[in-house]
């Protein structure tokens, strides 16, 4: 028997009990719809990632922040005392916080040819220029290069500008995001003994929320939050350490440097990570997450394969006089054995591609729902929750096909093994 | 003498162990001829449809032998059998064993496709079939809407398709009334002596036993006796079945040298 007529046979067996087929089909389609849309969610937010980071490719900084955070989730019991290591400890640890010394540190490393420190800094209230008094926090004046811009762009770190988010504009009594570019905007910082002081600066941009938490409060530069943060210190008793939230050290050639600046920072107990760093980090838990929603769909299809398996027995049983008929005129066990597993393939197929198209559009409509101007994920800047992976539906199918594959195999091999002489004795 | 389609040596039969062994067939010896028709006849529990199923190739014997063309086929795998299935033998069934969900046509066309042959090959050799018992009109029919009668002429068609040597016939009449029993006899015997086929037939009714060139009959797994020579059916009933006994009967030999079925 041909591979064709193998294969057109065993199609119009399984269409022969339109409404058995149907049931297992819909089994087999209620797996195959769910991991479509779990790939797709999760190919979706990864394609946003990319999207909104893509533009940073050639940002040459490394980020880094103190080493111990990381650390004491990994420890195992409590860390040995070492003398030497204590010498280095300063009034940033514990805190999270980079010390002076650790940023000299970074500076005095190879490769590195400029540091850019984070400060905290604290305001009470911003102020537009014809009054009114908002509550406000600055986000990291080093985010700035992950930021996504309305109109304008970053503040330049050395001078007194800032960008404040798209949904500021009300201030202003505009829409249009270009119209509030070199306003004024007023700052108001505490100092330690609670008096305020305004520091006023030009807004150079206005952000878009992104995914990565970046953009939805003001933007300072590097400049205008040093400025606040020396505020915040005035009338401090006593002496004031000086501690950084994070640094971003500027590295000459970072492909071919960024291994050797990461071990010497880990050398000296700081941890540096890359943008791209950052973003493989946040991929590697939406690819957990996908995987995990991805499992529940396997176990629907788990379930369904034993649909497969059931239908398929009862189609033997049903057909053991035809099985019998075939093998007396000479069909062979190997091709009863794969007459009966292609149907069982041919299920797959049918409900993987049923499934996987309802999944593409119930993901697509869904998504331009969600993500649409005035919906309810509208404000996230080039947010889509459902994308296309080629790769990650082909997957499916011939994962779906496998599995029924594997299921026919049972029934298929009961098929094979009838004797053609006790299937065809008349009853 | 041309070499026998069919032989058996010491074909011995045992279903079962021990103390429920049953022996249904005890050591069979005999050839059948190209070109011969052949009609094995018993009651049921003779052991008729054992020896047809081993000459079939259906079943494997407990000991002795089965030749095909001169050639042992016990040692042969499984696979090849089949094959030899396929291209030598057609089969015709009491119960017919048509697919009711497939049309005429594809029916007959089975053994084809089982074969491999291409579509439009297969459709035009079983047409050619059909035609010549008369049934290309219903090609296109669904095999549940044919009489008794148009079912085994289906049924023969189907066994004709692969042009085999041998057709196995399983009690072919065992489900038609008498005219349609005599219509399809016909069919058969003509097949036998115009296209040389070899007739294997296992048979309770007498009319068709009593056409066939010879008759081997079987009581308890033995061949107990062997009539030679076609009986005019119309006005000599032969007791087939309880013919052992009778007159003008010969034992059986271990080579039977019966040549003359073979000539064509």
């Amino acid at each position: 028997m041909k591979s064709l007529d193998v294969t057109k046979s065993a199609l119009s067996n399984t269409l022969r009990s339109k409404l058995r087929t149907a049931l297992t089909v819909i089994a087999i389609v209620i797996g195959a719809f769910t991991l479509t849309l779990t790939s797709g969610l999760g190919a979706g937010i990864n394609q946003t990632v990319d999207r909104i980071f893509g533009g940073f490719g050639e940002d040459d900084a490394i980020y880094v922040v103190p080493q111990v955070e990381a650390d004491a989730q990994e420890q195992d019991g409590p860390a040995e005392y070492d003398p030497d290591a204590g010498a280095e400890v300063d009034s940033g640890f514990g805190t999270g916080m980079l010390s002076a010394e650790d940023v000299e540190t970074i500076e005095g490393l190879d490769h590195v040819v400029g540091v850019d420190t984070e400060v905290a800094a604290q305001i009470e209230y911003v102020e537009a220029p014809e009054g009114g008094q908002y509550q406000a926090q600055f986000d990291f004046a080093l985010n700035d290069v992950l930021a996504e811009f309305a109109a304008g762009g970053a503040p330049d770190r050395s001078a007194m500008e800032i960008t404040i988010p798209e949904d500021w504009l009300e201030i202003y009594g505009t829409d249009n995001p270009d119209e509030v570019l070199g306003e004024t905007l007023i700052v108001a910082a505490p100092n330690a003994v609670g008096q305020t002081s305004d520091v006023e600066v030009e807004v150079v941009g206005v952000t878009q929320g992104t995914l990565a938490g970046v953009g939805f409060t003001p933007i300072p530069s590097v400049a205008l939050a040093e400025e606040v943060a020396d505020i915040n210190a005035e009338g401090f008793e006593g002496q004031m350490p000086e501690a950084y939230i994070m640094a971003s050290a500027e590295i000459e050639n970072l492909e071919q440097n960024e291994e050797a600046v990461k071990e010497a920072l880990a050398d000296e107990g700081l941890w540096g990570l890359t943008v791209e760093d950052q973003i493989a980090m946040f991929e590697a838990v939406i690819d957990a997450i996908t995987w995990i929603l991805s499992g529940f769909a396997l176990i629907a299809l788990l379930a369904a394969s034993f649909g497969i398996v059931n239908t398929l027995l009862m189609s033997v049983q049903e057909r053991t006089r035809e099985i019998g008929l075939m093998k007396a005129l000479g069909m062979s066990r190997a091709k009863v054995f794969s007459l009966f597993s292609m149907e069982a393939v041919m299920i797959g197929i049918m409900g993987s591609v049923v499934g996987i198209g309802l999944g593409l559009a119930t993901g697509f409509v869904t998504d331009g729902f969600l993500t649409a101007e005035d919906g309810p994920l509208g404000g996230f800047a080039e947010l889509s929750l459902f994308g296309l992976d080629p790769l990650a539906i082909g997957g499916i199918f011939l994962l779906i096909i496998l599995i029924a594959f594997l299921a026919g195999t049972l029934p298929a091999a009961r098929a094979a093994k009838k004797d053609p002489i006790e299937a065809l004795r008349y009853e | 003498m041309s070499t026998p389609v069919l032989e058996t040596e010491n074909l011995v039969k045992v279903y079962g162990r021990g103390p429920a062994q049953f022996h249904a067939l005890k050591g069979l010896t005999f050839e059948i001829h190209r070109g011969e028709s052949v009609a094995i006849v018993g009651k049921s529990g003779s052991g008729k449809s054992t020896l047809m199923h081993l000459l079939a190739l259906l079943d494997e014997p407990t000991s002795g032998v089965v030749a095909l063309d001169g050639r042992p086929v016990s040692k042969l795998k499984p696979k090849t059998v089949s094959a030899l299935r396929n291209e030598t033998f057609g089969f015709v069934f009491q119960q017919f064993f048509l697919n009711p969900n497939q049309t005429v046509l594809e029916n007959v066309t089975l053994p084809l496709k089982i074969a491999g042959v291409s579509k439009s090959e297969r459709d035009k050799r079983g047409m050619d079939a059909l035609e010549q018992l008369k049934m290309a009109d219903k090609a296109k029919n669904k095999a549940t809407d044919l009489s008794g009668g148009q079912k085994q002429r289906v049924c023969i068609a189907r066994a004709l398709i692969n042009n085999p040597e041998v057709l196995f016939a399983d009690e072919p009449t065992g489900n038609l009334d008498s005219a349609t029993s005599e219509t399809v006899e016909d069919i058969l015997l003509n097949l036998q002596r115009d296209h040389g086929i070899t007739l294997v037939v296992v048979t309770h009714d007498e009319d068709l036993a009593s056409k066939c060139q010879r008759r081997l009959i079987m009581q308890d797994g033995e061949i107990v006796d062997e009539q030679v020579g076609v009986k005019d059916s119309a006005s000599h009933k032969a007791p087939v079945t309880a013919g052992h006994s009778g007159p003008a009967t010969r034992r059986r030999r271990r080579i039977l040298p019966f040549g003359k079925g073979a000539a064509r």
